[in-house]
């Protein structure tokens, strides 16, 4: 008889506790694992009106105390939760009567836990690092930012093997923390297609962004410098030249201002609509009804935006940043333009909204790709052979929770 | 009587009064037929080191560098004190049976063995944060202060040098004084009232938990 596979996963954030993107991830990745018979406890953090503890879709969520005392700076709060996590960590373990296999952490938020967990315990540690300081900051400024990338390090060191979302963040958490190449999975993030699937009146939702006659072009991001938001708006005038559209930009950030009365100076403000904050059903809804979606991003992790257009079968215009290039293959499955330059994007957006067959071409083999490479299924599968993996290479050992 | 002493200095390692303290007030326990095990940190002078007065001391380094204050390197700090202690309760077949953790500074990885391994443990409590601070309330003391209360609140006995303490115990942190126990170092009994502060506090050890884990 196969034993069944106890995870334990540490996150700061899973929902309704919804911060930055790790809660998604999380939540997908963990109902995945349930589902490939895997039994899975996350601890995070309590939110207004959760429960302590509940069953969602076979994951066992724990919600613990986060620290609602004074503390002097982020780092610190940090640290200071992550007592509460591990105090929970133990108790868990003990009524699991020891039968944890791995312990999964997500990013350095939950690194003193997880490395006290593995050592108290002696059960391997797998890391999941979703972005890096160094990243995140371009280079380290400050002792904070220092701070912070050497607790990423450590923790990439204390864990068995680390997981990175794309080729392009494994090398680089590869290079920034000395860490051997060998022991970095590139394992990428999941689409939930369902979630693309509801019902609902295609002519009258487009109509509120869109009038028919003009072609619909989506942009999805934090209104920020590396998500080349400014390249886009430098972009519209070139494509209006030859088709008539509407340009939705979906997302807050700091640069909306500039961006808007840029908008105003180049006599475009009437055909980009600066939505804010949209729900996320909406937004899957908005992917559908594009007739392109475009991600000129500078920098990118991984570029969840182009999966999610892939997904909803619009064709997608992309730079290739980052994780970006590793998504979407040019003339294949999207468009790639040259990075931080508006003709070339221009020139994208027109060649996907201006040849029909061209476009559904693209967008059948990026469905295929979505559905081979990126269905959470698949990525539960992938990193259920981590902790396969793992799980070999311990029980060979002699580091074990037991007398030497 | 196998017991681990954790402490953020000892020599050669010399910040403050405590290492030298906790030097010879250890290598004293040794002469009573104690097995001490002492956990503490050097930046630089890392690893096992089995001392000629019969101490045997494991010291650890912090994987973080880079700090912006005692707080957060404490914090990080605790997780290497809780791997070099796991170590010494692993390679001993589980024979610690008391842990002796002096300040603030190592009352986190107190607390996580004590769950952990169901040893008790005895705060040792040598100054306060108010007295630090002279009362400071900022977040920073603030988050200090919890955790000496949480030290307090958490260990099996709390032991310190005067009444005067015991009585800062109970008025600040509302410490039971049932559960603090004074030892004067110019006692003539010193170590022995520690030995027996020790005794008082041992629990049996090994809960059903640990024999499933051999089984």
């Amino acid at each position: 008889m196969v034993q069944r596979r106890n995870i334990l996963m540490l996150s700061w954030e899973f929902p309704p506790r919804i911060v930055g993107g790790i809660a998604a991830h999380v939540h997908d990745l963990s109902r995945a694992l349930a589902q490939n018979d895997l039994d899975v406890h996350v601890i995070s953090l309590e939110f207004p009106g959760s429960e302590g503890y509940e069953e969602i879709e076979g994951v066992h969520v724990h919600r613990v105390d986060s620290y609602n005392y004074p503390s002097p700076d982020f780092a610190s709060w940090t640290f200071m939760m992550n007592l509460n996590l591990q105090a929970k960590g133990i108790e868990l373990m003990r009524s699991l009567k020891g039968y944890v296999d791995v312990i999964h952490a997500h990013d350095w938020l939950v690194a003193t836990a997880a490395v006290g967990l593995k050592h108290l315990l002696r059960v391997p540690l797998l890391a999941t690092i979703h972005s890096t300081e160094y990243g995140r900051r371009n280079g380290l400024h400050t002792d904070y930012q220092t701070m912070i990338h050497q607790t990423e390090s450590w923790l990439s060191h204390e864990a068995w093997r680390v997981i990175c979302c794309s080729e392009y963040m494994a090398s680089q958490v590869s290079w920034a923390f000395g860490l051997p190449r060998q022991n970095v999975e590139a394992i990428p993030n999941g689409v939930d297609l369902d979630k693309f699937k509801a019902k609902f009146d295609r002519e009258n939702f487009r109509k509120t962004f869109a009038s028919p006659k003009e072609k619909l072009v989506l942009f999805v991001g934090r209104l920020v410098y590396e998500k080349g938001a400014g390249v886009l708006i430098e972009a519209i005038p070139k494509v209006l030249s030859n088709v008539d559209a509407k340009f939705i930009c979906v997302g807050e950030g700091y640069m909306k201002d500039v961006l808007i009365s840029r908008a105003h100076h180049l006599g475009i403000a009437d055909k980009v609509y600066f939505t804010g904050f949209l729900d996320d059903p909406t937004v899957k809804l908005l992917y559908r009804v594009a007739d392109v979606c475009v991600v000129p991003s500078l920098y990118e992790p991984f570029g969840i935006v182009a999966l999610e257009g892939m997904a909803a079968r619009t064709p997608v215009v992309m730079t290739g940043a980052g994780g970006l290039s590793e998504i979407v293959e040019h003339d294949k499955t999207g468009v790639r333009v040259y990075l931080n330059d508006p003709d070339s994007l221009a020139w994208g957006i027109l060649r996907v909204i201006s040849d029909r067959k061209y476009a559904e071409r693209l967008t059948q083999n990026a469905y295929r790709k979505v559905v081979e490479a990126y269905s959470w299924s698949r990525i539960a599968e992938r990193t259920r052979s981590v902790y396969e993996r793992i799980l070999r290479e311990y029980e060979k050992g002699s580091w074990k929770p037991v007398s030497i | 009587m196998r017991i681990l002493i954790l402490t953020w200095e000892f020599p050669p390692k010399i910040v403050g009064e405590l290492a030298l303290y906790v030097s010879r007030f250890a290598a004293q326990l040794v002469k009573k037929n104690i097995d001490v095990y002492i956990v503490t940190h050097d930046d630089s002078r890392t690893g096992f080191d089995q001392r000629q007065d019969g101490l045997k001391v494991l010291r650890v380094a912090n994987p973080v560098r880079t700090h912006i204050s005692v707080l957060t390197w404490d914090l990080t700090v605790a997780a290497e004190f809780e791997r070099a202690s796991s170590d010494i309760i692993y390679s001993t077949a589980r024979t610690v049976s008391l842990i002796d953790a002096h300040e603030w500074l190592c009352v986190i990885p107190a607390i996580a063995l004590k769950k952990a391994f169901d040893i008790p443990f005895v705060y040792s409590v040598h100054t306060i944060e108010d007295q630090r601070s002279r009362g400071a309330t900022s977040p920073f003391n603030l988050a200090i202060t919890n955790i000496e209360r949480l030290g307090c609140a958490e260990a099996e006995r709390v032991l310190v040098k005067s009444t005067e303490m015991r009585d800062k115990l109970e008025i600040r942190y509302g410490v039971s004084p049932n559960k603090i126990d004074v030892v004067q170092p110019s006692s003539d009994t010193w170590i022995d009232d520690i030995v027996k502060v020790y005794e008082n506090a041992v629990r049996t050890p090994l809960e059903d938990f640990w024999r499933l884990v051999e089984a």
